[in-house]
């Protein structure tokens, strides 16, 4: 099953667009699953913490990100402030024909964890550092398929800041508890090495790094399609934001969930009937 | 075509110039690049095209695997054979 007609009576509301609205008991199991991966992240007594909708476009350009993911990036974008200028219309296509833009400052956020390393921008640590936090985030794709692929989406991170050995035994021990979690639920799955879509990936340092050094792993449901990730930044933030730990800048890593895909997968594995579908009691 | 001793001497030779580090008379074929800190990921591009000019040929990135970088010995026996 898991065909557009079956997600639509058991609550979708689908958007050509690429993005997906809920009722009824797909909305219960979208916060059933964010509960249980809340209650993975307490595991590690990570703090919750609550981000906006996007990030300024400097701090994105000095991660990188523009240069190595521009095709991806989703921007928020106003009419110029003149009076003059804020005429528009919508075109037969649905298209707004804009007048004047004003300038582009801020990114939708494209990974829910950005806005972690940001928000502790030049702290020392003592110790290692556990936080968690959900976003909407936003990805200009090509092709949408309703759970599966769209163009924003929700994303519950949980991220280790700390030494080196901290961070690797964090991403050890969250793999275990996600390969726990799906087995638990009935979803069979697998891992496997994996790197981000970059730009121009022949001439990109972090595409090449990442074939020379796998830090990107992903759980992946029976038919491939990604539920999670899990990823080992190294010291890349810990640079890029100041964050230190005994004179030297943290390592980093997290663990990723999409909601959507496990609310596909869930679906697929079980059927539309939310009677058949696993308890979030047996998960947690 | 370079002879092995050559393109041996201009990978020493490149990685000397690019890397931050003070590289003494241990630096040798056999030391880690990336492990050791010699160079970095941003150097990784400019290395990709250091190996093709020197083999004469071009290098499938997608059929990079781990290590292939580790240092001068794994890239002579990688991309030389």
């Amino acid at each position: 099953m898991t065909g557009l007609a079956d997600l639509t009576r058991i609550g979708l509301r689908w958007q050509p667009s690429g993005r997906a609205g809920f009722t009824g008991p797909l909305l219960a199991l979208a916060d059933d699953l964010d509960e249980t991966f809340r209650s993975l992240a307490a595991r590690w007594n990570a703090a919750e913490e609550r981000h906006p909708a996007a990030l300024p476009a400097d701090l994105l350009d000095r991660l990188g990100y523009l240069e190595s993911f521009p095709q991806q990036a989703t921007f928020p974008v106003g009419l110029a402030p003149v009076e003059d200028d804020l005429g528009h219309r919508v075109a037969a296509d649905g298209s707004v024909v804009l007048t004047r833009q004003a300038p582009v400052t801020e990114v939708l956020t494209p990974a829910a964890c950005y806005h972690l390393y940001a928000a502790h921008e030049g702290e020392t640590l003592t110790g290692p550092l556990y936080l968690t936090t959900r976003n909407t985030c936003f990805r200009q794709e090509r092709r949408c398929e309703p759970l599966r692929r769209q163009r924003s989406f929700t994303m519950r991170e949980i991220v280790c800041l700390g030494a080196e050995a901290e961070t690797a035994a964090f991403l050890s021990q969250a793999r275990q508890w996600a390969d726990d979690l799906a087995r638990l639920m009935g979803l069979p799955v697998s891992w496997a090495p994996a790197t981000d879509p970059f730009f121009r990936p022949r001439t990109s340092p972090g595409y090449l790094m990442q074939r020379l050094q796998p830090s990107k792993h992903e759980l992946l449901y029976a038919d491939g399609l990604a539920l999670g990730s899990v990823n080992l930044h190294r010291t890349h933030f810990g640079e890029a934001f100041g964050i230190t730990r005994d004179g030297a800048p943290v390592s980093s890593a997290c663990v990723a969930f999409g909601l959507e895909r496990w609310m596909y997968a869930v679906a697929d594995r079980h059927g539309a009937d939310p009677a058949n579908w696993p308890a979030r009691e047996a998960a947690a | 075509m370079l002879s092995e001793p050559e393109i041996r001497t201009n990978l020493r030779a490149w990685v000397r110039r690019k890397s931050a580090a003070d590289l003494g008379a241990d630096f040798g074929d056999g030391t880690p690049l990336f492990e050791g800190g010699l160079l970095r990921s941003i150097h990784v591009p400019e290395l990709v095209l250091v190996l093709e000019r020197l083999r004469g040929a071009p290098i499938d990135v997608e059929a990079l695997a781990p290590c292939d970088f580790q240092d001068v010995d794994t890239m002579i026996g990688r991309f030389f054979a």
